[in-house]
C-alpha cells in the first residue's frame, strides 16, 4: 500500500477551506490549510506536500503570487499546483499557466473530478 | 384617499436588472437598480461603502432526499454563489473586509411542507458568521414572499410584502452537473 497523497488547500474562506477538507479527506487525502498566498509560502518553506490548491483572490498574496513565488525555488520547481477558481476566463486560466500552474478547476468543484485530477498529477 | 407620491425626477434613468435564482449580478452604476421576488429563496445584499460597489445573489438550495440524512443539503452550491458575489464585487474594486449584508426571503409560505425557508436563512447567517462579513440587516423568514429592491452603487435597499406578484423560483435549481467542476490540465 503507498501513502496517502497529501494536499495544502489555500483559501482565505473559511466556508470552502471547511468544503474542501470535507470533499478530499473523504477521498482519503491528507490535507493541510493555509488561508492565503503569505501563508502557504511560509508553510512550505518548512513542510513537504504532494500537490496545492489554490484559489486566486486571496489577501497579501494571491493565487498568481503563491503561483510565481514557488516556480522560483528549486524545493518547489516541480510541485503540481491546481488553481480552484470561480473564474473561467481564457485570460486568467493563460497568466496562471504562464506562471507555471498545473492545472485550472472551475468553481463549483465536483469531489471526484477533482480527486481524479489530483490523483493524475501527483508525482 | 392616499397621496401618491411623484417619482424622483432621476428614476427614469433607472435601469432594472432581476435576479433570478441561481444568479448573481453586481454594480457600481448609481442608475441601476437590483430587483428580485422571494419566497423561500434567500437573497444576500452585499455592499462596499467605501468603493461603492454592491451586489446581490438569489439562492434556493435543495433539501436532501428524506430517507438519506447522512447527506446535507446543497450547500456547496449556496456557498459557490456567495463565493461568486464577493469575486466580482472585488473585481469592480470591493474590499471583503469592508462588505456589509442584508439578507431577505427565506419565507416558510407552505408550513404543511418542511421548514425550507428557516434552512436557507439559516445557511446565510452561517455564511456570513465563518467569512467575518458583517450583517447589516435581516429580514427573513415569516411566512410572505417579498419583493426587494437594491441599489448597488448607494446600498440602499427596499423590501415589502410581495402579494400576488408571480413567485416563480420556488424549486431549486441544481448545479448544471455537465459543466460542474470543468478541469483543465495545461
Amino acid at each position: 500500500m503507498t501513502q496517502a497523497t497529501s494536499i495544502l488547500t489555500v483559501d482565505d474562506s473559511p466556508s470552502m477551506r471547511a468544503l474542501l477538507l470535507a470533499a478530499l479527506q473523504k477521498e482519503g487525502f491528507i490535507v493541510e490549510q493555509a488561508e492565503d498566498g503569505q501563508e502557504a509560502l511560509e508553510w512550505l518553506a518548512q513542510n513537504d506536500v504532494d500537490v496545492v490548491i489554490t484559489d486566486i483572490n486571496m489577501p497579501r498574496l494571491d493565487g498568481f503570487g503563491l503561483i510565481e513565488q514557488l516556480r522560483a525555488s528549486a524545493r518547489h520547481a516541480d510541485r503540481p499546483i491546481l488553481v480552484l477558481s470561480t473564474e473561467s476566463s481564457q485570460e486568467k486560466k493563460s497568466r496562471a499557466r504562464n506562471a507555471g500552474a498545473t492545472g485550472w478547476i472551475v468553481k463549483p468543484f465536483d469531489a471526484e473530478k477533482l480527486a481524479t485530477a489530483v490523483r493524475r498529477i501527483a508525482h | 384617499m392616499s397621496i401618491v407620491q411623484p417619482p424622483p425626477l432621476s428614476a427614469a434613468r433607472i435601469r432594472r436588472v432581476t435576479v433570478m435564482q441561481g444568479q448573481v449580478e453586481v454594480s457600481s452604476d448609481p442608475h441601476v437598480e437590483l430587483t428580485t421576488v422571494l419566497g423561500s429563496c434567500v437573497a444576500t445584499c452585499l455592499f462596499d461603502p467605501v468603493a461603492r460597489v454592491g451586489g446581490m445573489n438569489h439562492f434556493l438550495l435543495a433539501e436532501p432526499p428524506k430517507q438519506d440524512e447522512a447527506v446535507e443539503f446543497d450547500s456547496h452550491y449556496g456557498l459557490f454563489l456567495m463565493e461568486l458575489l464577493v469575486n466580482e464585487m472585488i473585481k469592480l474594486g470591493a474590499v471583503k473586509s469592508r462588505m456589509k449584508a442584508r439578507l431577505y426571503g427565506g419565507a416558510n409560505i407552505n408550513l404543511a411542507l418542511s421548514a425550507i425557508g428557516t434552512a436557507n436563512a439559516q445557511f446565510a447567517r452561517d455564511f456570513l458568521r465563518s467569512e467575518g462579513i458583517e450583517k447589516a440587516f435581516e429580514d427573513l423568514e415569516g411566512q410572505q414572499a417579498r419583493r426587494v429592491h437594491f441599489r448597488p452603487a448607494s446600498g440602499l435597499v427596499r423590501c415589502r410584502q410581495a402579494v400576488g406578484e408571480d413567485n416563480s423560483t420556488q424549486k431549486p435549481v441544481m448545479r448544471p452537473k455537465a459543466a460542474l467542476g470543468d478541469v483543465e490540465l495545461f
